[in-house]
């Protein structure tokens, strides 16, 4: 069994490196499965040519795996080949069930929830004058007009919010409009669901276009208001 | 190797699989998330559908599915309340004709107490909220199925936006309403395929489309006028239907046809390989 240790820990340890270092590695990102059993196999297929290359290492090598495979004098490990060869055939089947039986499950989505906005969104500064009036004022515009789906804890658990899929969004979790811009806001609010691109899944948001009943200035505010509620700031570039 | 042996070391490597895919099955329970439900399943049934019965016992065979609703506040007029909190949805299907059970609770019963079920048309996505205009997509219409308490009959209508809510010449839905116990159970029909593809949702058996559900608590306010109607009522968002295909069992046949082609390829390997070692 000897020459089958060291194949063993190589493989063991790429998987470990695929698995838990990779990810960590700046810049880098979790590998799907489907990779990680992609480079395994190159990794299988490159100890393979290793020791196949003289007769002696391929003796040495397949001749544990014969054994194995043949029971001959295994001894504790007998208990393992028959679960092998069980496990095997029925490993094949599940496999096979997996890809070929008819799904239950509706086709998968994939909304992407901070789109790109439109040129003419990008970059515009919020042109009301940040005075404690007019927060003020925001936060009531945003109470009146907002709180409803929003909550009045900016949270997104307003009294309206329950039968809404994709949910309103909650200001006060660091994933929402501390990552964004208040342009980006200004989008959102003046052109409401209907004006998400494809990506956003417009189809699906009940977020109101504010355009047909609220003045500009009443959304810069209400941005203003937002922020301030939720104990968030806008996003910058310095 | 002795033959009594050998089938001891046999049942020891299948008590280890089966060990082993106990303890796997233990642990996925507690991995299955409990949620809302996110498609209405219409299970294929033999006999009579019960077009015009909701209290029929048979509607207990269709798997309930529960769907939030919320007050609709994407375009004015909107309500910031509504009655009905959620609805809950069974649905069956003979091949021909689908029977959709809407339920929901309702204190009391009003002559303008209304249901609706809303569906995209063909492949165009369209809004959830009566198919209004989207600005950077080209949305299609959707198909809606209507029932008013006091008119006793489902109508079949098409819109693309607020305000342009329409009654088809063609009607091809009906619709029965039962109130018991604070409860409205409202049965909706329609023949699975209609002739009018662009303005009736298809229904294929097998395919999941979008579905949408809105309720209309007919009660009046202390000056006699209705709290919800028009625009003002609960929906709820897109979500999925699917009438059900034939059992199709392929996929255990092909299982199974694999599994004993490892076993064979197993086999003959190890024969193989023992005629070697013998040699």
């Amino acid at each position: 069994m000897g020459m089958l240790t060291k194949p063993a820990i190589l493989l063991v340890a790429m998987y470990l490196f695929l698995k838990f270092v990779v990810p960590n590695i700046p810049g880098s990102a979790p590998l799907p499965a489907s990779l990680i059993f992609l480079y395994l196999m190159l990794v299988t297929a490159g100890i393979v040519i290793f020791y196949t290359m003289s007769s002696e290492s391929k003796d040495a090598f397949w001749g544990p795996i014969q054994r194995f495979l043949t029971g001959e004098n295994l001894g504790v490990l007998s208990t393992a080949r028959y679960a092998l060869l069980v496990l095997f055939p029925l490993l094949v089947g599940w496999q096979t069930f997996g890809s070929t039986a008819v799904s239950d499950a509706p086709p998968a989505e994939n909304r992407t929830i901070h789109p790109a906005p439109p040129g003419e969104y990008t970059g515009l500064s919020n042109p009301v004058s940040k005075t404690p009036e007019n927060i003020m004022q925001g936060k009531g515009f945003y109470a009146a007009f907002c709180s409803p789906c929003h909550g009045g804890n900016f949270d997104g658990k307003g009294p309206a919010a329950r039968g809404f899929n994709p949910p309103p969004a909650n200001f006060s979790d660091p994933t929402t409009i501390a990552m964004l811009q208040e342009s980006y806001l200004f989008w959102r609010i003046k052109k409401g669901g209907v004006g998400l691109p494809i990506e956003g899944m417009p189809w699906k948001s009940a977020m109101p276009r504010w355009e047909v009943e609220l003045p500009d200035e009443w959304i810069w505010k209400i941005i203003m208001g937002e922020y301030d509620g939720a104990h968030q700031s806008p996003r910058t570039w310095e | 190797m002795k033959p009594a042996n050998q089938v001891r070391q046999w049942v020891n490597g299948i008590g280890a699989v089966a060990v082993t895919a106990l303890i796997l099955s233990g642990a996925a329970p507690g991995l299955a998330q409990e949620g809302a439900s996110v498609s209405v399943s219409a299970p294929l049934v033999k006999g009579t559908l019960p077009v015009d019965d909701p209290t029929a016992a048979i509607w207990s065979t269709a798997k309930p599915a529960k769907f939030p609703m919320s007050p609709q506040v994407h375009w004015p007029n909107r309500i910031l309340e509504t009655t009905v909190k959620d609805v809950v949805v069974r649905a069956l299907h003979d091949g021909t004709q689908v029977a959709m059970l809407v339920e929901y609770a309702d204190p009391t019963e009003d002559p303008d107490d209304a249901a609706a079920i809303e569906f995209m048309v063909g492949d165009k996505k369209a809004h959830f909220a009566h198919g209004q205009p989207m600005m950077q997509v080209e949305g299609g219409p959707v198909n809606i199925w209507y029932w008013k308490n006091k008119d006793k009959k489902g109508v079949d209508m098409n819109a693309q936006g607020f305000g342009t809510l329409k009654i088809q010449t063609h009607q091809d839905v009906k619709a029965t309403g039962a109130f018991s116990n604070g409860t409205w159970k409202v049965v909706f029909t329609r023949p699975l395929a209609t002739e009018h593809a662009d303005e009736d949702t298809q229904l294929i058996p097998g395919g999941f489309i979008n579905i949408a559900f809105a309720v209309w608590d007919g009660r009046k306010d202390g000056s006699g006028d209705l709290v919800e109607k028009g625009s003002q009522k609960a929906v709820s968002s897109w979500w999925y239907f699917r009438a059900e295909a034939p059992p199709d069992y392929s996929g255990y046949y092909y299982a199974a046809f694999a599994t004993a082609l490892a076993l064979g390829f197993q086999f003959v390997l190890i024969r193989k390989l023992k005629k070697g070692q013998a040699a």
